[in-house]
């Protein structure tokens, strides 16, 4: 599917066109948010960039699209930041957000490296607090580090609006907003697109129709949402069979149309086709 | 009557939760469809439309931007973040808010909490929690009646639906609902997974995709529609003998 070029015209410039991938991934539950991050990361690898693939979505997902295996518990991340006295939260020795995420990412296939903030248990975030705070550290210190300056980043975020409020994801040169076509997706969509616009201004917003079927499904997309589509991903029964079984996209079904969208998905996104 | 909704985003906690309260307020019912999911979008799957259930998010979002009181009783809360939906259902926004007043009853800090604390007497409760787990983990006996677990046949969505069994079996009945099934096989998936236990079965339904393309309630374009029918036989159940076996 070719999308809408029209729109596609339209995007704002992703920093200066010389710098790697910096992303966001957001949308409703389901959309397909974690299959597109994890792909991408996937790709943008073997087109030989170095990637961090950053996981805070709170459920199991991005690992599973990447085809890194199980996640460790408890996340690595748990000894990188520590409390003081006073209870203030700080690096654990020697650490800065470059070292830390140097040394606590995880290895996914084509070089991808992985890091997670760790998924709550029963008692929420409480007992991997550490591995939460260093996240939100690292995602932060990342954004002027040397030691990542040619590093793609992918963000995965959860399907909530407050990962987007809070500012999880500042390293994020577009938030890619993930939409099916539903009014539910759509709606959702909308929320996220406001919500990003006014908390970082900055940031290119970009849609991503996933899963759509027709030239239609498209232009419905960009009725419900009230913004241009910037890229779309077709429907596509390869992807669907492969996630019926937990297996990577890009490893189940590497020739599916879907995959090959991702994939130009990348090309389009003006920062990686320098 | 309590019922809470669980799952993974998109399985169709929302399409469940909404058909299965306009199926029990059709049977007499008098429903409170409480949404309490982050991305609140049960009003659509009730058939309020799109507009109607952004303005009651809307209502909400003015609490957590300071545009606007907060409302400390329950009453209150069915009042100011309610709509009404066909067949006399009452739809009610709890979806917890960015910023919280520790203590406040309409920040649904814990929508476990309001659940429990909604009188319930004459009235059927139907709850869609927040996609994922973090409600239910906070769940204890007596809170609600019966948990459906809804899964469709994924990996991601196995997961999620496992843990959940994990969390609410000793807590409340469960009820596993395998979604936009297929064949024989999507069940086996799913029963691999959730166990030897009760698994209501709803077809995959170009009806219900359909309503989701359009933001109408399944149940308004086809009562008889195979995945609606399926959705409506659940109601019916729920609202009969105790669920369990």
């Amino acid at each position: 599917m070719a999308g809408a070029p029209a729109a596609r015209d339209r995007a704002p410039a992703l920093g200066d066109g010389s710098a790697p991938l910096r992303v966001a991934v957001v949308g409703k539950g389901g959309t397909g948010k974690s299959m597109i991050a994890g792909t991408m990361a996937r790709l943008i690898a073997r087109r030989g960039t170095p990637v961090l693939a950053l996981d805070s979505d709170p459920l199991p997902g991005l690992s599973l699209s990447l085809g890194s295996g199980p996640e460790p518990f408890p996340p690595p991340l748990i000894d990188a930041a520590r409390r003081d006295s006073e209870g203030r939260w700080g690096w654990s020795e020697g650490l800065t957000a470059a070292v830390a995420a140097q040394r606590f990412a995880t290895d996914a296939p084509d070089g991808v490296r992985l890091l997670i903030r760790g998924k709550p248990g029963r008692e929420g975030y409480r007992p991997i607090m550490s591995a939460s705070k260093a996240f939100w550290e690292v995602t932060h210190g990342l954004v002027d580090a040397p030691e990542f300056r040619d590093w793609a980043l992918i963000g995965d975020l959860p399907a909530g609006p407050y990962q987007v409020a809070d500012d999880w994801a500042p390293y994020a040169h577009a938030y890619l907003v993930v939409v099916n076509p539903t009014v539910q997706a759509a709606v959702t969509a909308r929320r996220l697109v406001r919500l990003a616009r006014k908390r970082t201004p900055g940031a290119a917003v970009l849609i991503i129709a996933n899963r759509v079927t027709s030239d239609d499904d498209v232009r419905h997309v960009e009725k419900l949402v009230r913004e241009p589509v910037f890229d779309s991903v077709p429907a596509d029964d390869e992807v669907a069979a492969a996630e019926r079984l937990g297996a990577a996209p890009i490893d189940a079904a590497p020739y599916s149309a879907a995959v090959a969208a991702i994939d130009r998905l990348i090309a389009a996104l003006p920062a990686v086709s320098r | 009557m309590k019922i809470a909704v669980a799952g993974k985003g998109g399985v169709g906690k929302t399409t469940v939760s909404g058909t299965v309260a306009r199926a029990l307020a059709r049977a007499g019912h008098n429903v409170l469809a409480l949404d309490a999911d982050l991305n609140p979008m049960l009003g659509v799957s009730l058939g309020v439309g799109a507009d109607q259930t952004e303005l009651v998010l809307a209502a909400r979002q003015a609490i957590a931007d300071g545009d606007a009181e907060h409302e400390p009783t329950l009453e209150g809360i069915i009042e100011r973040f309610g709509a009404d939906a066909p067949d006399g259902v009452r739809l009610v926004v709890a979806s917890r808010l960015d910023v919280i007043d520790p203590g406040c009853m309409c920040c649904g800090v814990n929508p476990a909490n309001l659940v429990r604390q909604l009188e319930h007497g004459e009235r059927t409760v139907i709850c869609d929690l927040e996609a994922g787990l973090s409600t239910v983990e906070k769940l204890e006996p007596g809170q609600v009646d019966v948990v459906l677990v809804v899964a469709n046949p994924s990996g991601k969505a196995l997961e999620v639906a496992r843990r959940a069994v994990q969390q609410v079996d000793g807590v409340s009945e469960i009820v596993v609902i395998a979604n936009r099934v297929r064949d024989e096989s999507d069940v086996e998936l799913i029963r691999e997974v959730v166990g030897d236990r009760e698994i209501v079965v709803i077809p995959e339904d170009p009806v219900i995709a359909a309503a989701d393309w359009e933001g109408i309630a399944p149940i308004d374009v086809d009562p008889d529609a195979p995945g609606v029918a399926a959705l409506v036989r659940l109601a019916e159940r729920l609202a009969g003998a105790p669920v369990a076996a």
